[in-house]
């Protein structure tokens, strides 16, 4: 009962080479241009210029703040409601799978799309938020033109559809924890807390990892909802380092600035995703 | 055998020639132009230049593709595509503003070689002078703009408020029409609950349009080699300008969150008293209000530096373009000749040319919204920027102006504005 025999050892290699190809020419192939882009001067000649004027610039700096703060809130919020979401969803009632499509559905509508409702939702002249609150006496609040509330607001949008997606995996991770576990440990008079945070955490500390790095990944390249509400203000309250590098490719023709800001943040991604790797492995340890 | 050869290379021969001339003959028939502008919809420039378009197969014979964006995309899809040295459309679009920058980025191709000076002449000279960038010209006027003041006089009326009288040396003031728009609002709306606007601003936080506060107080737009705001921006006409409008914003007269795209609508449907837009306001109303104009407000105090917003569109080539000649002949179609006439006709907005601007002025049957156009195109039109790093410009100082009206500290967004454009630039000097 042996696997599948392959007896010609190229043919592994020839079923992945149009993934391989197609990574290598999207994927690996624009990442190390950036990055040597980075330093070139316009001209081609290599220079460390480029980031001697990104670094002098106040903006940068402002964008740089703005992505860790925004990362800071986003990150933890987004998996600790999708995991909320994928413990209720994982309940055995009649009828959960309905509940499992209504949670899961935001993830269908298109990230622009989403923005754009909720563009229209938080508008501080007509959108139905603001006279919800107004009901309640709540004066006219500028969810998207204020800089107290923009970040948020990107934040709000961002989540909406971004905890659905991350719920599927935490549910996926969830059902595939042997039923046996938890039924032994009922016996043994676990309570809910209990069993989530001995039994139920330590069993998705595989999937916990994936989600955690796959959406450190995904929040630090946001950018659509930026570039459709608030185009990075007001005051540069929600100016994310890819609005950023998208201002200075095709608004200012600098490439070499965007080839900066984008190699910057492959090292931040980077950094970030080894060190939350080391933490959940040294955890286990 | 030797025969066998040279009928076979006779043969093969006169099939290249014949594959050659039947090539030559068909592109020439079938030669498409392909033309990136902005505009999308049938209401839009999509719609109202397929008659133009139409007119210039009918006498060339060569269709025009035309695509079209929605305006800011434009800038984006020019720029993508020009970057990458994309030969796959011929003309563009081009806002007066990034002329200079598309002609010292080689976008474009230089046009003296396809405009004689007759034809150059044919323009007013701010017009012509707008399409050139270091003495080359790049870009032939579609046609120019100007600001007025409209009011939709069917809600003055209901709120019972007459205008004072006015003209050109005695023009209303900003501070008048404010005053003038808040008794209105009180009067139509006040509780607020109906949404109307009592003065606004058609390109609300667009430099076109905002700056010409500034500009009326007696600012300048950039420093004279185009590289600096320093001591341009940070100086008392802008704070002024920039702190008189706020208050308009926060004494509730002009509106906060609603975009340029936006705002033209609220007018056009009767929500707004007041608004300083441009020519083509009055063909767009949806509503059944009467609408009147007026010349542009001035500052009090300032009634010798009254400054209005100008410029439009050009036309330009793809300086990668295949097609130059065809290109420079569909542009003159639409810039000088009977394309050009069809344009003013349906489009309403102000000629760059001469003749069809004496038609106007001569014309005692022309409407007021032309003649206004005309004197104010002739008197106080206020060129824009000229620089080849418009785009960092443009949105450093129109995010400015978005902020001043979200509430941000007049004197601290002009200062982080200055110095956010010379970190942006610093690599272009």
């Amino acid at each position: 009962m042996g696997g599948i025999h392959i007896k010609n050892r190229w043919l592994p290699y020839v079923m992945i080479a149009p993934t391989v190809i197609l990574i290598c020419v999207f994927k690996i192939y624009p990442i190390i241009a950036s990055v040597i882009q980075a330093f070139l001067s316009k001209d081609g000649i290599p220079t460390f210029d480029n980031y001697k004027f990104l670094f002098a610039d106040k903006t940068f700096w402002n964008s740089l703040k703005v992505t860790l703060k925004f990362n800071i809130i986003i990150i933890p919020v987004q998996i600790v409601i999708s995991f909320i979401m994928a413990l209720l969803v994982n309940a055995k009632v009649k009828g959960i799978e309905g509940f499992r499509t209504a949670l899961y559905l935001p993830f269908c509508v298109s990230l622009t799309v989403s923005t754009v409702i909720w563009q229209m939702l938080l508008n501080i002249n007509n959108g139905v938020m603001n006279s919800f609150l107004s009901l309640f006496g709540v004066r006219p609040i500028g969810f998207l033109i204020d800089k107290k509330w923009a970040l948020l607001s990107i934040i709000l949008i961002s989540s909406w559809r971004g905890c659905a997606y991350w719920m599927m995996f935490f549910l996926a991770g969830l059902k595939g924890i042997d039923r046996s576990v938890y039924e032994s440990a009922k016996m043994d008079g676990s309570g809910f807390f209990s069993t989530l945070f001995r039994i139920t955490i330590p069993l998705l500390k595989n999937t916990s990892l994936f989600v955690l790095v796959a959406n450190t990944t995904a929040n630090f390249l946001l950018f659509a909802p930026v570039q459709i509400a608030t185009e990075g203000g007001p005051q540069g309250s929600t100016d994310l380092l890819m609005y950023e590098a998208y201002k200075a490719a095709f608004v200012y023709s600098n490439r070499q600035r965007q080839a900066c800001i984008v190699t910057i943040l492959l090292v931040i991604v980077i950094g970030v995703c080894v060190i939350q790797n080391k933490f959940m492995t040294e955890k286990e340890a | 055998m030797k025969y066998r050869k040279m009928v076979a290379f006779g043969l093969t021969a006169a099939m290249v020639a014949g594959m050659t001339i039947t090539g030559s003959a068909e592109e020439k028939e079938t030669v498409t132009l392909k033309w990136v502008s902005q505009g999308v919809g049938e209401t839009g420039w999509e719609g109202i230049t397929v008659p133009i378009l139409e007119k210039f197969e009918e006498q060339t014979g060569i269709h025009v593709e035309a695509e079209f964006y929605a305006f800011n995309d434009l800038f984006e899809v020019i720029e993508t595509k020009c970057a990458s040295g994309n030969a796959d459309f011929d003309v563009m679009s081009v806002d007066v503003t990034y002329v200079s920058k598309y002609g010292s980025s080689g976008y474009l191709e230089p046009l003296d070689g396809y405009f004689t000076d007759e034809e150059k002449a044919k323009w007013d000279d701010a017009s012509y002078t707008a399409g050139v960038w270091d003495g080359t010209m790049y870009a032939a006027p579609e046609n120019t703009s100007c600001q007025e003041l409209f009011y939709n006089k069917t809600l003055l009326d209901k709120a019972g408020i007459t205008l004072p009288e006015n003209g050109p040396d005695n023009r209303l003031t900003y501070e008048q029409v404010a005053d003038l728009a808040k008794q209105a609002q009180e009067a139509l709306d006040p509780d607020g609950s109906q949404g109307i606007i009592g003065l606004d601003f058609q390109q609300v936080s667009r430099i076109y349009q905002m700056n010409m506060l500034a500009n009326s107080m007696g600012g300048a737009n950039i420093s004279e080699d185009g590289y600096s705001l320093d001591g341009v921006v940070n100086t008392e006409p802008w704070i002024k300008a920039m702190t008189w409008y706020q208050g308009l914003v926060n004494d509730g007269i002009a509106s906060r969150g609603y975009d340029a795209d936006q705002l033209g609508d609220l007018f056009y449907s009767g929500k707004m008293v007041f608004m300083v837009g441009g020519t083509w306001t009055p063909s767009n109303m949806t509503c059944e209000d009467e609408v009147g104009c007026t010349y542009a407000p001035c500052f009090e105090g300032y009634e010798d530096q009254v400054a209005t917003s100008t410029g439009s569109w050009y036309f330009g080539i793809n300086a990668q373009s295949e097609n130059k000649d065809v290109a420079a002949e569909f542009i003159k179609f639409f810039t000088l000749g009977e394309g050009s006439d069809m344009w003013l006709e349906i489009n309403g907005d102000v000629p760059s040319r001469l003749d069809k601007q004496n038609e106007i002025a001569e014309n005692p049957d022309a409407n007021d919204t032309m003649k206004i156009a005309a004197y104010e195109a002739a008197n106080t039109a206020y060129p824009r920027a000229v620089t080849p790093v418009f785009g960092e410009y443009s949105s450093v100082l129109d995010q400015a102006w978005e902020d001043v009206r979200n509430g941000a500290d007049v004197e601290e967004t002009l200062n982080y504005a200055v110095e956010q454009f010379d970190a942006a630039v610093a690599a272009n000097k």
